[in-house]
């Protein structure tokens, strides 16, 4: 707070298109008692992508932010840009507005003041902005109402609209988080364009292959430091790991096992306004996939099984007893867990500590005399959970907020496996999680799994897909269009059948 | 509260014994317990300014009196913005209590009689805002804000808009009977405040009302029944709001349809600079209760310089603003802020 009055970074314009578009030079943010930024520097020239990679907490998005001016650098930064837009790891959209008032359609279209609004020209414009980006859903929706992708993809047409790349800057924080390979695609197709319209794009990303394939240079931070520089084409994905980890990480394997055992989950026709009639089993042990376009219904499938959303009909049954739509304190009763893709607005209450999270659905077996919380089991057992999740910083009692995102999710999954859970429901359980989290998490699932959970995966990241499932569903316009057993599984497959691509595969029925 | 926290967990595990000193710190910092520090200055401004009046021991036990009536609704209000539900009908909800149970009370009923009878409306009260809330998913702003005006047509019907006089000396007993030379409302208030702190910082259900006022969502899928709490924590809200009122007229021993309005704002000022006090920007009791005899202090010490009677509005007015500059300003610090919750709340516009 106190350094408001000191230096304040000199944000010049700077000289002809010649030199770097983005200068950062001995930039530091402390916050109390951490460094998120120590001295970091580095340029970004017209007409270059280039990625900022990092472990989760290593300071991207405080970069972002201090570029961004929420927050004031410690003094002795050098910041210089021209206009520069962003796209947040939050999005940084109001969520009770529509996609039509958040990308400010009125102005691009010229209605200025107190000019009245178009409402079907808005209507139409904004269509256009979400259609170049893969969305085709409802503009006139408050933007809490549409799923994470939905989102992401409004997100980014609103960083692009009204504004001219050339000699400009980009800056992406984590925009696929939420998005499926085709989507992605689509974004990474409008990223090259702009930076071939002279911009300089800023990108961050956990997804290596991505990292790799669309950029010109790399940068990574550990601890706050910038530790490499170095063109995309010297490194490949090990180097990039052995950058980013500091050391030689060994990826997780999931073991699989064929036989599969009794049946936890049973879900029978399934309608929602985008679901139209998903059966579905889930068997003890077992870890199915969820692959899907956006709009298939794939967004939407673990939150029904759950009753975060309701459904119109079908019935959904774990251990023979059938389960209330739209109740999740029900569905939690019966063995269901769910986490769920938008962390911040479902996931956890941020504003309250790691440990009130961790304790949050299940708080029954800490309660003692008088009704009392028994604040030392409480202590006892969240420290038990932090350990086992490797919580960095090990400090339950910060508000969850304070944590970088791998950390946040690590809290979230620990909240549910605390419950031993029969079903557990996973939606993107990686987002935005770096690789050693990712492998953490992942381990974390092949435990409870190993502990006869089904757990039920739905993920835009096909190779996490590919790495963890048992059996994969894909879902097409609301209906399971295929069923691939493990080894029928591969990237390419996924994809098309995803796309409908494929005509080998006439819609299946997913059951015995 | 946090420094009999933070001493405890300096002999615990490494984790947290991290930074004792800091904790320390920051637990006597100027943030987390300005409110001590501000009453530190206006006694010290006080005691040389007017000595002879201020630092006497009846202005103080006078003092405490008058404010435990505030402070009581305030901690009721603690109660629902702690669920993130706004209460803008807790002053009609006062004044309901005292001309009800004047109105019980000049038909002849007896005193316990009219004391149940009107708690039993306070809680029928809180229900039916809370089923306005989360059944017919009306924004607790405006709800409340219906309530509070058809309240106050229910104050008016009941009194005719006229003063119930002369309730007796045994209902005025209820409020001013001294005990050690400290009337009975004072001893209410640490009890109704001890009860409240309990069940919020000690127990389940506490943990789950703060929940659901810092993220309905997450809170409903992790299994907390976020409506039953709201709902509750308006019943419970209604209850003490309600009690107070009772206060109210046995005080005076007349029900008067005029006073009970006027204990929204500081009620409100006490919740939100409470809210910065202690807990790291959560509505909590103790802040507010010692945010309610703070701004007394300020008020008291003002008047007996001799003030004019406007001070008072004046003082709680700006009490509010601050608190709230306080939490807009705290925005960027490790803390959370309630407050900034709620006005990011309202400008997103989000359903109850
Ligand atoms: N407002 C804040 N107050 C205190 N500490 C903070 C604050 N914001 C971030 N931090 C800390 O600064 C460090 C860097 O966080 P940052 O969000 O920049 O990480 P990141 O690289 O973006 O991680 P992720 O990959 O998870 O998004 C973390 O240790 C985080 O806990
Ligand atoms: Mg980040």
């Amino acid at each position: 707070m106190g350094d408001s009055a000191s230096q304040v970074p000199r944000t010049a314009d700077l000289p002809g298109a010649a030199g770097p578009l983005l200068r950062v030079h001995g930039l530091s943010k402390s916050f109390a008692g951490t460094k998120a930024l120590d001295g970091v520097g580095f340029e970004v020239n017209a007409g270059e992508v280039v990625s900022v990679v990092g472990q989760n907490g290593s300071g991207k998005s405080t970069l972002v932010k201090v570029l961004a001016g929420i927050h004031t650098p410690d003094p002795g930064a050098v910041i210089e840009h021209r206009d520069i837009r962003f796209i947040h790891q939050d999005l940084g959209l109001v969520p009770g507005l529509s996609t039509i008032e958040n990308l400010d359609i009125a102005r691009p279209l010229g209605l200025r003041g107190f000019r009245p609004a178009k409402a079907r020209e808005e209507r139409q414009a904004a269509e256009r902005m979400i259609r170049r980006f893969g969305g085709d859903f409802d503009v006139t929706e408050p933007i809490a109402r549409i799923t994470a992708a939905e989102r992401t993809i409004a997100a980014i047409a609103r960083a692009m609209s009204d504004w001219s790349p050339t000699g400009n800057v980009l800056v992406l924080d984590e925009p696929t988080a939420a998005l499926g390979a085709a989507e992605a695609d689509l974004l990474f197709d409008a990223v090259r364009r702009v930076a071939a319209e002279g911009a300089a794009v800023v990108f961050i990303s956990h997804r290596l292959d991505e990292v790799l394939g669309l950029s010109d240079r790399v940068v990574a931070l550990r601890d706050g430091k910038l530790v490499a520089d170095v063109p995309a084409g010297e490194v490949d994905h090990d180097r990039l790991v052995a950058l980013i980890a500091g050391s030689e990480l060994a990826e997780f394997r999931m073991e699989h096992a064929d036989e599969r055992g009794r049946r936890a989950l049973r879900a029978r026709g399934l309608v929602t306004d985008v679901l139209r009639g998903v059966d579905l089993d889930i068997h003890e042990g077992e870890i199915v996939g969820v692959c899907g376009l956006l709009g298939s219904g794939r967004e939407h499938l673990a939150a029904t099984l759950f009753g975060a959303m309701d459904r119109h009909a079908g019935s959904v049954t774990v251990a023979e007893r059938a389960l209330k739509a739209a109740d999740p304190a029900h569905s939690i009763r019966h063995g269901l867990a769910y986490v769920p893709a938008d962390r911040l607005r479902q996931g956890a209450v941020m504003t309250m500590t790691a440990m009130e999270n961790l304790t949050l659905p299940w708080l029954r077996p800490l309660r003692s005399a008088f009704g009392r919380l028994d604040r030392a089991a409480e202590r006892g057992e969240t420290r038990a959970w932090t350990d086992r999740v490797a919580l960095r910083p090990p400090q339950p009692d910060r508000p969850l907020r304070l944590f970088s995102g791998g950390n946040q999710q690590k809290i979230v999954m620990a909240k549910w496996l605390r419950m031993a859970p029969a079903v557990l429901l996973l939606d993107e359980p990686t987002q935005g999680v770096d690789i050693a989290a990712k492998a953490a998490i992942h381990e974390l699932i092949a435990e409870a799994r190993a502990a006869g959970t089904g757990v039920l995966v739905s993920s835009t990241d096909t190779g996490e897909i590919l790495d963890l499932c048992d059996r994969v569903l894909i879902l097409r316009d609301g209906r399971v269009s295929a069923e691939l057993g493990r080894h029928e599984l591969s990237e390419a497959r996924l994809i098309s059948e995803s796309l409908g691509l494929s005509t080998t595969s006439a819609p299946r029925h997913p059951l015995d | 509260m946090t420094l009999i926290d933070d001493t405890e967990t300096l002999t615990e595990h490494p984790y947290e014994r991290a930074r004792p000193r800091h904790r320390l710190r920051e637990a006597l910092s100027f943030r987390s317990i300005s409110a001590i520090y501000i009453f530190a200055a206006l006694f010290l401004l006080f005691s040389l300014w007017v000595p002879s009046t201020f630092l006497d021991g009846d202005t103080w036990k006078a003092m405490l009196d008058d404010q435990a009536i505030t402070a009581l609704t305030a901690v009721s209000l603690v109660i629902p913005l702690s669920a993130g539900v706004f209460n803008l009908a807790i002053g009609s909800q006062v004044a309901v209590g005292s001309i009800l149970s004047a109105w019980l009370l000049s038909q002849h009923l007896p005193i316990p009689a009219t004391v149940t009878l009107t708690l039993v409306a306070g809680a029928a009260i809180g229900l039916a805002t809370g089923l306005l809330i989360v059944r017919a998913r009306i924004d607790s702003f405006i709800a409340t804000l219906g309530v509070s005006s058809m309240l106050l047509a229910l104050t008016t019907w009941i009194s005719d808009g006229q003063q119930i006089l002369d309730l007796g000396a045994a209902y005025q007993e209820l409020a001013t009977g001294q005990l050690f030379g400290i009337t009975y409302p004072v001893y209410f208030l640490v009890l109704v405040a001890l009860a409240v702190w309990y069940v919020l910082e000690r127990t389940p259900a506490g943990r789950r009302v703060y929940a659901t006022g810092g993220n309905l969502d997450a809170a409903r899928l992790a299994g907390v029944r976020t409506s039953t709490t709201i709902v509750l924590s308006l019943i419970a809200c209604g209850l003490i709001a309600s009690a107070a009122g009772t206060l109210v007229s046995s005080r005076l021993a007349t029900g008067d349809p005029s006073i009970g309005p006027g204990y929204l704002l500081p009620a409100f000022a006490a919740a939100f600079l409470g809210s910065t006090q202690f807990r790291g920007g959560r509505y909590n009791v103790w802040g507010t209760v010692i945010a309610v005899y703070v701004l007394a202090t300020g008020v008291k010490g003002l008047q007996l310089a001799g003030a004019p009677v406007w001070i008072p509005d004046l003082f709680n007015g700006l009490a509010l603003l601050l608190a709230v500059g306080m939490a807009v300003r705290r925005g960027d610090t490790g803390r959370t802020s309630a407050i900034a919750r709620l006005l990011r709340r309202r400008r997103s516009s989000q359903e109850a």
